[in-house]
């Protein structure tokens, strides 16, 4: 019988314009195969993809979608340092949403702080919490090897209930009309405008990081202990790093910036603590990591690209009235073929008839 | 003397890239034989095995069973030839149970098991031989010597009449392996044969009937048990070879490098490595550890550099006890160490070359300041390092990936050498490395000996040992059988500690 | 126990099995996938396919039977990709598997925008003659309907399959180690395959059951989380479809007497700490799963969420 028989070689020298080049097509091709499904749905597809540019062509449109893209890359950013070491962080949601509640923490301990005081106090807590809450699943997996996808999975439940917990119980707003939300939080407690155009002081932080940890990442002996160890456990005992420190400190680090995205949300944008502040900036920001091959700056890039497809979103729930969810659809296909394309920039690979 | 053969493999030839492992070996074994496969690591027994087991296609050559010539491509085919092969590393499922384990992959096996049914003719066939073992037990339970037992009980249980086992004692207590020779000569007694791969003469005296001794591939001797003797079978196992001699300049210093007293060290399954292991390196001394892999040297090698922990006794190193100390405090403290896994362990594949030449040194100056890395430093190194020791490669920013053997083998020795270390641990330096470089690493070694340090050198290579070395241990089953000076050293006796028949007191 | 305590307490029972039923087909759909070594993270996403899909079958067509079998095939074909991706391409699960469930959520929003609010044919109950008459137990067990039936069924089958046949041995062998079961002759990607797909489908019908069963009307997003609970259900179970059963009807139960309290007024203030359980019993499963011998004893698969590279 003729099988065609496949054979994976792995490549010895990651090509890099060929994964620059898998990635854009992915892009390509995620957004290109939703064409049938618009028109299985009777919509225009091409009136659709008008919708999804028509972002980019706005000030309104950009402003919106960089402001929405600003989550998206503090958490994908801090995701670069785990994924290096191949441990697979799925908890940015818990704990971006953890980061929320400590910031708000803050609010409603000191509610008549000046801006000077507060807005540092709630970005350092709300660092910390993300930290404690991506170091917990870290300390399970270096010291009793429990799998850490599902532990920070799981732990991404615990959190967004643990939200709804505060804001429908002992958090709620007295005034609220019984709606599940915290006070409105005073002026001081808000991240400041950029001046000049209407998106919140939390871009500026989203940009430091993204630059930060590019310069962590590439010039420091942390970075360098990092890919040594995301290579072999061994090596890196071999070499005299310690890999449990190691793990813990990225987790730390990776759950922090993710706190920080959800004190951006809760202080830049909705002002309060709500149940669902974040439409799953958490698993978006994988998505962006993976696609800029766990490079900060290209998350940076990747990033503002899923902050725009994110506003497109309600472009076609307005313009078309579609589905929110059809952003979704774009996502999925787009890491979809992310990781497909992935075999070809790891293997190579050779069909033969036997 | 036996008549017609049940195997019989002839002008078997087995080619690797870069190595002939079985070179036009002949081999035969009769009806109600036990046969050993004598030989060092490397000579080929394994190979050879796994051709007649239908794990390697041979390069050419023919195999007859029961005279009738075969094709073995697959394990699968050899079952039906009725062969049978117990690895080194046993291939069973750990969370199955012993019949489970038993069944899997059989031909013919029902759609429903009949676990009830197999149970029963698995615990007959266990008393049978008296292999015993609880059939519903899981393997994780077992003792190695358990788990033996279902290894050889897969094989029966698929009706094998040739059973072919891989340095069976090695995982075994003294007591379980007497029991597994009396189980063999029972197998031989019914008529069934047995090979067995050993380096250890007091087993190929104990139970096989006929021998068959390899070297570097080739067959060096064929002999009936009865008419020979540990010291000829030595000799015969480790060759007189022809001695390339370095020359060696400068004596041996009185002050003690490294002393290892008494240093007992657990191996990865948790079983005992080192039973008590004591040595002493001086400065200006290669002392030379002789052995087949497999009798504690990577231990030893890991637990002098603070990467294994140590269970008792005591590393010194120059003077202060170190056990227990970590991998970081022993780079701190001039421990040099040249690791067996080249390509896990000691130059991780997809860092830089320039990376990978800093890889132990990276957090001192001047290739660090402050948090930061020192990139100009850490590239001027790679260019200085790469010059030195002649490592070819397109340019010190290359992917370590890329590089051959050889090459790779030169970057580590780069890094650990250039610091000037006091102790140098080398494992199996020279091993799957070419000639050219083999040579290169040699002079190496040889260098930094004359520039003052102590070398641990421990290799399976003998001539490689013999041609370096100031003076020999020879590690066998975790203990040191013997320490000889170089220059007396004789095969018969080097032969007859390695394979653990001959102790010396140190 | 008055009466109108047995009442309360039967019709809470019988709540716990209808809302454990959707999560006991998933659950065990992904234990098989796990078996085999294949992480499959897309079960919200196919859970939700087979949702609309069943909807719109059964709002379009009004054949229920029709609607059923359309779940368990979108539920298949959504699983084939992740297979074709983890197994064929050797692509990383975790990605790939959240790759699905984006996709399924998005999709679902996206064809079943137009049917929101609509109300489609219910699967009636097929009380069982006789068994229903028994006090008690009978309103209970055996007044459902048929995918509560064969939800239980299927759980005992496919455990039987798993521990008592030979591809049940191939199923834990290739899961376990793959090489070996190489090796012995034992195909690893088609077997992985299989179980992958018998999983997708079972998804596809848990999500079915959702929205022509437990709340026959399409709102957007509505397996809320139960392909999540499903995987945690997966560890609690220790990977065994009889401890699938009991995980999913305990967690059927607390939905079920949240719903109750929530309707005398107890706990309308905290039902999402009653909620986090599954979660904290999922980690503590885990954390107790980390000793080795455990590992062994209850057969966690050790190949799970590697990609099979003959050779490597």
């Amino acid at each position: 019988m003729a099988l065609p028989s496949i054979r994976f070689e792995r490549r010895l020298v990651p090509d890099r314009r060929l994964n620059s080049a898998v990635s854009i097509s992915s892009i390509l091709l995620g957004l290109g195969s939703t064409v049938p499904l618009f028109l299985v749905a009777g919509v225009d597809p091409v009136a659709a993809f008008q919708q999804v540019f028509s972002v980019f062509t706005t000030t309104q449109g950009v402003t919106e979608a960089v402001t929405r893209s600003i989550p998206i890359i503090l958490i994908a950013v801090g995701l670069c340092l785990p994924f290096k070491m191949g441990f697979w962080n799925i908890g940015g949601e818990g704990q971006l949403f953890m980061g929320g509640v400590a910031a708000t923490l803050m609010v409603l301990m000191f509610p008549d702080s000046p801006s000077i005081i507060i807005i540092p106090l709630m970005i350092l807590f709300a660092f910390l919490a993300g930290g404690i809450w991506g170091v917990i699943p870290a300390f399970l997996k270096a010291r009793l090897q429990v799998n850490e996808v599902l532990t920070t999975l799981m732990m991404n439940f615990i959190a967004i209930l643990w939200v709804d917990f505060l804001v429908y119980g002992p958090w709620r707003d007295p005034q609220g009309y019984g709606f599940p939300l915290t006070v409105m939080f005073p002026l001081e407690a808000r991240l400041p405008m950029i001046p000049g155009i209407r998106i919140h002081s939390g871009l500026l932080i989203a940009i430091a990081s993204a630059i930060l940890v590019y310069f962590v990442l590439s010039f420091s002996r942390w970075g360098y202990e990092i890919k040594v160890a995301g290579q072999s456990q061994s090596a890196a005992k071999y070499a005299g790093m310690s890999y449990i420190l190691l793990t813990l400190l990225a987790m730390f680090l990776s759950g922090g910036f993710s706190g920080l995205a959800g004190m951006t949300l809760v202080s830049g944008i909705v002002m309060r603590l709500r149940h669902g502040i974040s439409p799953g900036y958490g698993y978006t920001a994988i998505i962006v990591a993976w696609l800029a091959r766990l490079n900060p700056i290209g998350a940076l890039v990747a990033g503002l690209l899923f902050g725009g497809l994110l506003v497109s979103g309600d472009a076609l729930q307005i313009g078309l009235g579609l589905a929110f969810s059809t952003v979704l659809v774009f996502q999925g296909l787009i890491l979809l073929f992310v990781v497909g394309a992935d075999v070809i920039t790891q293997y190579r690979i050779t069909v033969s008839l036997r | 003397m036996q008549p017609s053969p049940i195997i019989k493999m002839e002008q078997v030839v087995k080619r690797f890239p870069g190595a002939l492992a079985v070179d036009h070996v002949d081999f035969e074994v009769g009806r109600g034989e036990v046969h050993a496969l004598l030989g060092e690591n490397g000579a080929g027994k394994t190979t050879l095995m796994n051709v007649l087991y239908g794990i390697h296609r041979p390069d050419s050559g023919k195999i007859f069973v029961n005279g009738r010539e075969v094709s073995i491509r697959s394990p699968k085919d050899a079952i039906t030839l009725r062969i049978g092969m117990v690895h080194q590393n046993f291939r069973l499922v750990e969370s199955h149970t012993v019949c489970e384990n038993i069944l899997l992959g059989l031909k013919n096996l029902p759609t429903i098991l009949k676990l009830k049914t197999a149970e029963k003719e698995i615990e007959e066939l266990s008393k049978q031989y008296d292999l015993p073992v609880d059939p519903r037990a899981r393997i994780w339970q077992l003792s190695m010597g358990e788990r033996q037992r279902v290894e050889i009980l897969k094989i029966l249980y698929r009706g094998a009449d040739i059973l072919i086992l891989d340095e069976p004692t090695s995982v075994l207590t003294p007591l379980e392996s007497k029991h597994l020779f009396d189980f063999l000569r029972k197998m031989a007694a019914e008529g069934k044969s047995v090979i067995f791969i050993t380096h250890k003469l007091d087993e190929v005296m104990a139970v096989s009937d006929r021998a068959t001794v390899l070297r570097a591939g080739r067959v060096v001797g064929k002999v009936a048990t009865s008419t020979t003797s540990k010291p000829d079978l030595a000799t015969l196992m480790v060759g007189r070879k022809v001695l390339f001699t370095y020359e060696r300049r400068g004596e041996a210093s009185a002050s003690p490098v490294l002393e290892v007293r008494d240093l007992q060290v657990l191996n990865d399954k948790g079983l005992p490595a080192l039973k008590g292991t004591s040595l002493t390196v001086h400065a200006h001394e290669i002392l030379g550890i002789a052995g087949v892999a497999g009798n504690g040297q990577k231990e030893l090698a890991e637990s002098i550099t603070g990467l294994r922990d140590v269970s008792s006794g005591q590393v010194i190193i120059e003077g202060n006890n170190v056990s227990g100390r970590n991998a970081k405090y022993m780079i701190e403290h001039g421990v040099a160490y040249v690791p067996e896994d080249r390509i896990n362990v000691g130059a991780p594949q997809s860092l830089s070359i320039a990376e990978n030449l800093v890889l132990r040194t990276y957090r001192y100056e001047p290739f660090s300041k402050g948090l930061l890395l020192e990139k100009r430093e850490i590239g001027s190194n790679a260019e200085k390092l790469i010059s030195e020791f002649n490592i070819v490669t397109s340019s010190r920013d290359a992917i370590t990936r890329t590089l051959s053997g050889g090459n790779l083998q030169k970057l580590i020795l780069a890094r650990e050498l250039s610091g000037r270390p006091k102790l140098i641990v080398a494992l199996y330096p020279t091993r799957g490395v070419d000639v050219g470089a083999t040579e290169y690493v040699r002079e190496l070694l040889l260098k930094q000996r004359e520039g003052g340090a102590g070398i641990l050198l421990i290799s399976e290579d003998l001539e490689e040992i013999l041609s370096l070395s100031d003076r020999i241990a020879v590690l066998y089953e975790g203990q040191i059988m013997g320490v000889i000076p170089a220059e007396s050293a004789n095969m018969e006796e080097l032969g007859l500690m390695m394979g653990g028949a001959l102790k010396k007191a140190a | 126990m008055t009466a109108i305590d047995t009442a309360f307490a039967v019709s809470l029972l019988a709540h716990a099995i209808q809302a454990g039923t959707p999560l006991l087909l998933a659950t065990v759909g992904e234990i098989y996938s796990e078996r085999s070594g294949v992480l499959n993270l897309g079960l919200e996403g196919i859970m939700i396919m087979g949702a609309l899909t069943a909807f719109l079958v059964s709002f379009r067509t009004g054949d229920i039977a029709l609607a059923i079998v359309a779940a368990a095939i979108v539920g298949a074909l959504l699983s084939l990709i992740h297979a074709f991706l983890s197994i064929t391409l050797k692509a990383n699960q975790i990605v790939s598997g959240l790759a699905i469930s984006i996709f399924g959520l998005g999709v679902s929003g996206f064809l079943g925008r137009p049917l929101i609010g609509q109300i489609a044919t219910k699967l009636q109950s097929t009380p069982i003659p006789l068994l229903q008459d028994i006090p008690v137990l009978g309103p209970i067990l055996f007044s459902g309907d048929v995918l509560i039936y064969f939800s239980v069924i299927v759980s005992l089958v496919l455990w039987f399959v798993l521990f008592r046949t030979r591809f049940g041995l191939n199923i834990r062998s290739v899961g376990e180690n793959p090489s070996m079961a190489d090796s012995l002759g034992v195909n690893v990607d088609l077997t992985r395959y299989v179980c992958v797909l018998v999983g997708g489908a079972l998804g596809g019908l848990g999500g079915a059951y959702l929205s022509i069963v437990y709340t026959p009307l399409w709102i957007e997003g509505m397996t809320a989380g139960r392909g999540w609970i499903a995987i945690a259900l997966t560890i609690f179970a220790v990977w065994n479809p009889l401890g699938a059963i009991l995980g999913a009807y305990l967690f059927g139960g607390v939905i079920a007497l949240q719903f109750r309290l929530q309707a005398i007024g107890i706990g309308t203030e905290t039902p999402q700490l009653l909620l986090m359980l599954p979660y904290f019993v999922t980690i503590g499963t885990l954390v107790l799963m980390s000793s080795a011998t455990l590992r062994k004893r209850v057969g966690v698969p050790a190949a799970l969420g590697n990609p099979y590279v003959r050779g490597e």
